[in-house]
């Protein structure tokens, strides 16, 4: 007998055989007598070894087996339940585990869209607008409204006024034709503040709120 | 290797309708079969046919087998349950059968229990497989010994093997095949002859 085949037989029996070459010797071992003859031995073999006294080495066991089962029918594939179909239809799960995960991912951007609010620009978009914010103050947004809010994770709306910078000589002659009806009070602290930088760019709603109060 | 592949692959070829392959299994569990039921029922004759029965149901339930377990403990749950139906049926109440007796003791009585039903040339042939295996062990060299007790007495993987005896995989492999070589070279023999005594006898 071929010595690679008996060395392969030895290592199927012992469950150290490659499943690819378990396959081929299975079909092998069950139509091959003397194959089987050699198998059947190396059981009694380790049957000695392991000193399993109480059986018969040379019982027809195996041989009443094998009769009894010549009047049974095959088993056949339509009678097996779960091995053939399960293999039958394991190429769609990952299709369908692919369209489940694509679903899931369309409904997750549809409904985080319909929560954004219409107006809100792209990130990349308010990003530059900021920035210039945060160089020119727009007089429009109070200061401490924004240091007061609350973390949020939402984009702030852009603001729809734009930030309304007033020339320094426009706003110094508007100081000057209204210190003739404001009160000397208001006219020094517009005044002092004016000359001190302390309001270095007021926009122009800040001096309007200084002459109601002047007034 | 994932474990069971071998058995596997025969349940799989029996599931599709090659009877063939099943014998291959009965082959390779009736003596661990047979001395399971014997737990159960009182003499090897019965407990071959215990046996027997056990496989040939298990025959008919392999198509709902689906390889979650291996087939070993498969076919060991159905052994079991066939042989507490028969103690039932036949109204005898299963031996006590200490698990942790020594070996020794354990082999003194199943033999004892055994020659109570066992045929005189079924004995001798028994005897003469025992002594012809055990002679060709020890006249193995000592790497080939080690290797196939490593196996078969203590139930090592051959990575296992390798490890303990600092050698390479395939040469545990080579060694295994070699001593059961060695071996069957002289049961061959027995089992030839023995068949033609007993056809004598008959």
């Amino acid at each position: 007998m071929n010595e690679e085949l008996d060395s392969q037989l030895s290592a199927m029996f012992d469950d150290e055989l490659p499943p690819a070459e378990c396959e081929l010797l299975a079909r092998r071992l069950s139509r091959d007598e003397q194959l089987k003859a050699r198998w059947g031995r190396y059981a009694v073999m380790g049957t000695v070894i392991r000193a399993e006294s109480g059986v018969r080495l040379n019982g027809p066991l195996a041989a009443r087996v094998s009769a009894v089962l010549l009047a049974e029918p095959a088993l056949t594939v339509a009678a097996l339940p779960a091995a053939p179909r399960r293999a039958g239809v394991r190429w769609w799960q990952p299709v369908a585990a692919s369209a489940l995960a694509a679903g899931v991912a369309a409904v997750s951007i549809l409904f985080l869209r319909s929560e954004a609010p219409p107006s809100a620009a792209p990130l990349s978009a308010q990003q530059p607008a900021m920035v210039r914010g945060s160089a020119i103050m727009p007089a429009s947004v109070p200061a401490p409204l924004s240091a007061a809010a609350p973390d949020s994770y939402v984009v702030p709306r852009t603001p729809s006024v734009r930030p309304v910078v007033v020339p320094m000589t426009e706003l110094a002659n508007y100081v000057v034709a209204h210190s003739m009806v404001s009160s000397p009070v208001a006219r020094r602290n517009l005044l002092s503040a004016f000359m001190t930088g302390e309001g270095a760019a007021p926009g122009i709603e800040a001096v309007r709120e200084n002459a109601k109060i002047a007034q | 290797m994932s474990a069971d592949v071998s058995d596997l692959s025969l349940v799989r070829r029996v599931q599709r309708g090659d009877k063939g392959a099943f014998d291959a299994l009965v082959l390779k569990y009736q003596h661990k079969l047979v001395k399971l039921v014997m737990r159960y029922v009182r003499n090897p004759a019965e407990a071959e046919d215990v046996a027997q029965e056990a496989f040939i149901k298990a025959y008919r339930a392999l198509p709902q087998f689906r390889g979650d377990s291996a087939f070993y403990t498969w076919l060991y749950r159905i052994a079991i349950n066939t042989a507490k139906n028969a103690v039932v049926s036949r109204d005898r109440s299963p031996i006590e059968y200490d698990l942790d007796r020594h070996n020794t003791d354990e082999s003194y009585d199943m033999q004892g229990r055994m020659k109570d039903s066992e045929t005189p040339e079924g004995l001798v042939l028994t005897d003469e497989i025992r002594t012809t295996v055990n002679a060709a062990i020890d006249c193995l060299p000592e790497d080939l010994r080690t290797a196939i007790v490593l196996r078969e007495l203590e139930g090592l993987s051959y990575e296992e093997i390798a490890a303990a005896m600092d050698c390479p995989v395939g040469t545990v492999r080579s060694r295994i095949f070699r001593a059961r070589e060695a071996i069957d070279r002289r049961l061959r023999e027995v089992f030839e002859g023995g068949l033609g005594r007993a056809e004598e006898l008959g």
